[in-house]
């Protein structure tokens, strides 16, 4: 597999927005020209193939790899294809880091230039398992301003420290209510939390994106709100967190280091 | 973001088991390969939450050494050990802070 950058979604409680985010956060990136995979990693509610429309499910190639589903311009790939209702409880230890494993090495993803992988809720042993297993680019955290009040994102950013993931950035979803009508912008939380915050633990801010209802709209029809509706607020404000995540990764694969390794 | 210090140039062998990495600021560390698979940070050998060690030291053979070394990503390497671990990820910011030499001084002035 050749990858440029892999960059898993992720957040410190659930219904935060993550797959919302990964799924426009893939289009938008895929916009820009470039090849695109989308992981869709939660082994306990997989949502991406409704967000997606995606009815069919993949083929397997020759060589008995998985061939991604080619939606919207993305390579999909979910657990949910690979699932029966009820079978989330046996996704555990060894089996689910091997699992993890077959995802990336399993899956036939072609040349990507990103993977965005959606994460399941909170910092999990999937996520943790993904994030000790594969060689990220950086962990991209969702947060709203209630999870910054309550500390709940920074405690998430703090894990995945502690496992030296590197963290690519922040991005404050559900941040302000526009209004469908007028366009005007109402903060519900209070403003800024989340870019505070960032500067704070020194992370790069991602950038904001309003909780507006035609965003969840066109994610239940099957057609996230940047193909649908890419005039719209919320497929801009998509638009501008998919570049700056675009930069930091350019950023992040400039540092570190290329190692000679004989061993 | 990552600090200077913490960049390898090699990552190669000492002797026949334990493992030698040079760093860009001209350190050499030196891991002997017991002490290296002790210090594994996954999941499964360290609690992420406390950071304590969950491995048990009597359950890891005394010659154990790694069989493979690999990059991941631009930040870590992967090591393929004899007693089939596999499983951590040595971020390079990790293993400066882990390095034997340094260490004990590390301790001394700060721990963070
Ligand atoms: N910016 C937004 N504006 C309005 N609704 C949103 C926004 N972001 C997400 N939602 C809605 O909130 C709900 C939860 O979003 P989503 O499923 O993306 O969260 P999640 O973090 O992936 O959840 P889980 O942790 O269960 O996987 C969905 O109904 C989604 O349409
Ligand atoms: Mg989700
Ligand atoms: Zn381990
Ligand atoms: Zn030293």
């Amino acid at each position: 597999m050749a990858t440029q950058y892999i960059i898993p979604i992720a957040s410190g409680k659930g219904g935060v927005g993550k797959s919302t985010v990964s799924a426009n956060l893939a289009l938008a990136l895929a916009k820009t020209g470039a090849a695109v995979g989308l992981m869709d990693a939660d082994v306990y509610g997989p949502s991406i193939p409704t967000m997606l429309g995606i009815t069919k499910p993949p083929e397997v190639d020759a060589s008995n790899r998985i061939k991604p589903v080619e939606q919207h311009g993305l390579k999909v790939v979910s657990m949910g294809f690979f699932m029966k209702p009820g079978e989330a409880a046996i996704w555990r230890g060894p089996m689910l880091h091997k699992t993890v494993q077959q995802f990336l090495t399993g899956v036939a993803w072609g040349d990507l230039d990103y993977l965005i992988i959606d994460t399941p809720p909170g910092t999990g042993d999937v996520t943790l398992s993904l994030c000790q297993s594969i060689p990220l680019t950086g962990v991209v955290i969702v947060s709203t301003p209630q999870d910054i009040a309550l500390n709940v994102a920074q405690r998430a950013i703090a894990m995945f420290k502690k496992l030296n993931a590197p963290i690519l950035g922040i991005i404050e979803n559900m941040s302000h209510y526009v209004c469908p009508r007028c366009g005007q912008r109402e903060e519900i939380f209070g403003v800024g939390g989340a870019r505070k915050t960032a500067e704070r633990m020194a992370i790069p801010f991602l950038g904001e994106i309003p909780l507006s209802t035609p965003i969840r709209v066109a994610s239940d029809e099957g057609k996230p709100i940047v193909l649908s509706q890419p005039e719209s607020p919320g497929a801009k404000a998509f638009t501008a967190v998919a570049s700056h995540l675009a930069a930091q990764a350019g950023l992040r694969a400039q540092q570190g280091a290329q190692v000679k390794v004989t061993f | 973001m990552s600090n200077t210090q913490a960049i390898p140039v090699e990552i190669t062998r000492a002797g026949e088991r334990d493992v030698k990495i040079r760093w860009q600021d001209g350190h050499e560390s030196v891991y002997p390969a017991r002490e290296l698979r002790l210090k594994c940070p996954c999941a499964g050998c360290l609690d992420e939450v406390t950071g304590a060690l969950r491995l048990i030291a009597s359950s890891v053979p005394q010659d154990v050494h790694p069989l493979k070394i690999e990059q991941v990503g631009r930040y870590a390497v992967t090591i393929r050990w004899s007693d089939g671990h596999h499983t951590g990820i040595y971020a390079f910011d990790y293993l400066r802070k882990v390095c034997p030499c340094c260490s004990d001084k590390r301790q001394a002035t700060s721990d963070k």
